[in-house]
């Protein structure tokens, strides 16, 4: 009896994860990926001996120290905006806008994209609009919006909105319509509709294009947020970067700057995780 | 009852110099095939067998002539004059002749189909590929997981069902295609090659497993195979295609009664007379050619 109930107990709990633990345990998968790849020795190798010399370039006067802030002074300059700029809030004002242009962006890039590739009579009416607005560089509508939006959240959110959309459209489209014609065809024999092809056969077939233009959208909107900052608002990443130029504060742009490259890594590493999750069966090709 | 009438199929190809031409693969190919017959298709590579079949799913559509199942039209022929072609594409403009109904699933004949390259779906799993066909063939939820266990067992794939595709070998994905095709149940099955890539003795189990379907349910099973033996053993009719362009060379009735040892000599004369058919073929191929 004892060990009947034991084994029970077992099942139950093999199958009934909690949800905190699950989350525990998709964040380690998370962070061993992404952070696992930092911490390696391998990199490490290369990163500490590039960090010494940085540090001792400019203290032993070989490049000007007045030009090259040192690791250590950069990250004392980090503690010091952390505490007396209040970094987190021109974070958390840079976060905001990202993430609604961001959404914005692949909510809409998305489906469109989708349409486009699977029929061709929407692809006849749209495609040629956005192949003609897509060449413009997104910089470009900088003057044009802020005379519309004026300066301020709706402009800089319109912005990254821009260079988010057409990366993710047009790699949707393209996945979409290279879909394998087989698959089709071996669905529509059992019957599938339409909107079944879509959202079992085209999409799952489209994914890591999809994923491909999403990760190049990630890398233009951070593109399209600092340029939206410094022409606009006093909040951000963007506007810290401009002011520290006012200011001739070359380690608070470095800062910047790092919190950037640092910013842009961490999204991709997400999307690398979502593609991980969504492909498995890509898994131990 | 399938009734292909006078079905052609031309492909335009690109030459060299950038001209395109017309090809054509299959050439006038007439064939009734009674439900509940098991007919073989046999001819050499490259001959229009795996268009044709496509053509009998509805999944191309003929150049010329018509294919009905059971007195439906499956496909209307592609138009041949500029005034019918404009009409066509007006008539198709939003959605291709090919595609379903925009939501509902829903077979247009009952029709399974194994594809010659499988094409079972990557991003499924083994139990998934075949729930998500029962899915389409509207079979309800309760009902699914004993049909794809039987059908699965039956192709010697118990113990796989939660791979991917990539993770099996050619000879399972083609099982996998034959269970996912089996399971919905059809009246009619098109098979392009569908033993090719399992063992010798597999095959024989599969052979056997499928006349056994056959004779209990009275499906109509249309067969295209490059094994003479396995053509002659299986099928009441052998359809032999001749060389480019396709069209039926000629049409060989097996009348062994059943049960058929597979070894016995009137299977044997007939696989020799078509083979020697064959042979004719690729000696006399300039003849067909002109
Ligand atoms: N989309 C296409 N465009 C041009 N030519 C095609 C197309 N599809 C098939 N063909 C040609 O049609 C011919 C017949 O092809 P099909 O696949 O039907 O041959 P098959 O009889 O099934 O051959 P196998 O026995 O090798 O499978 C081939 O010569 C091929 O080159
Ligand atoms: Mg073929």
């Amino acid at each position: 009896m004892p060990a009947d109930t034991l084994t029970q107990n077992d099942r139950l709990q093999q199958h009934q994860a909690r949800w905190w633990q699950v989350v525990v345990r998709e964040l380690s998968v998370f962070g061993r990926n992404s952070f696992g790849s930092i911490v390696s020795v391998e990199f490490l190798t290369v990163v500490v001996p590039v960090l010494i010399l940085w540090e001792a370039l400019p203290r032993l006067g070989v490049v000007p120290q007045t030009l090259v802030p040192t690791p250590s002074t950069v990250a004392l300059t980090f503690w010091d905006m952390l505490h007396n700029i209040r970094l987190s809030e021109h974070l958390i004002g840079s976060a905001l806008r990202f993430a609604i242009g961001f959404i914005v962006a692949v909510a809409t890039a998305f489906p469109i994209g989708v349409l486009m590739g699977w029929n061709l009579f929407i692809r006849k009416h749209c495609l040629p609009v956005f192949q003609i607005l897509a060449p413009i560089p997104p910089p470009a509508w900088v003057p044009i919006t802020i005379i519309i939006f004026g300066v301020g959240m709706p402009m800089q959110v319109f912005l990254i909105f821009l260079g988010v959309f057409y990366p993710v459209l047009f790699n949707t489209y393209q996945g979409i319509k290279e879909t394998d014609p087989r698959y089709l065809a071996s669905a529509r024999v059992f019957g599938a509709s339409e909107f079944t092809l879509i959202t079992r056969i085209y999409i799952w077939h489209a994914l890591g294009s999809v994923i491909m233009g999403v990760k190049i959208g990630i890398a233009l909107g951070l593109v399209m947020l600092v340029i939206a900052e410094m022409y606009g608002g006093r909040t951000g990443i963007g506007y810290l970067l401009l002011e520290a130029k006012e200011y001739f504060q070359i380690d608070r742009m470095v800062v910047c700057m790092l919190m950037l490259g640092f910013i842009g890594w961490f999204l991709i590493e997400v999307m690398k995780y979502i593609e991980l999750k969504l492909a498995v069966w890509r898994i131990g090709r | 009852m399938i009734e292909a009438r006078r079905i052609s199929k031309f492909f335009s190809v690109i030459n060299e110099d950038r001209s395109a031409e017309g090809f054509t693969v299959l050439n006038s190919v007439s064939l009734s095939i009674e439900s509940g017959s098991f007919v073989s298709l046999l001819g050499p590579t490259g001959c229009g067998k795996s268009t044709f079949l496509e053509i009998l799913a509805g999944l191309q559509a003929p150049s010329d002539g018509e294919v009905w199942i059971d007195g439906n039209l499956v496909l209307e022929p592609l138009p041949s004059t500029r005034k019918e072609m404009e009409e066509y594409k007006r008539k198709y403009r939003f959605l291709s002749p090919i595609a379903n109904s925009l939501f509902r699933d829903n077979p247009k004949h009952d029709i399974a189909m194994i594809f010659q390259d499988y094409a079972v779906f990557p991003w499924m799993t083994v139990r998934q590929n075949v729930h998500f066909t029962l899915k389409l063939r509207g079979v309800a939820k309760a009902d699914r997981p004993d049909l794809a266990a039987r059908y699965l067992r039956m192709v010697g794939l118990v113990g796989s069902e939660n791979k991917y595709p990539s993770q099996l070998s050619g000879g399972m994905r083609q099982r996998l295609a034959l269970a996912r095709a089996l399971s919905v149940e059809p009246k009619i099955i098109l098979m392009d090659e569908p033993f090719a890539a399992v063992d010798a003795l597999t095959r024989e189990r599969l052979q056997e497993d499928l006349l056994h379907l056959w004779r209990e349910t009275k499906k109509t099973i249309v067969l295209v195979t490059h094994d003479v033996d396995e053509a002659v053993y299986l099928s009441d009719e052998v359809v032999v295609f001749s060389p480019l362009p396709g069209s039926i060379r000629n049409k060989v009735s097996v009348d062994i009664p059943r049960p058929r040892r597979r070894s016995s000599v009137e299977i044997r004369e007939i696989k020799e007379r078509l083979l020697a058919m064959y042979r004719f073929d690729t000696v006399h191929e300039a003849d067909y050619i002109i």
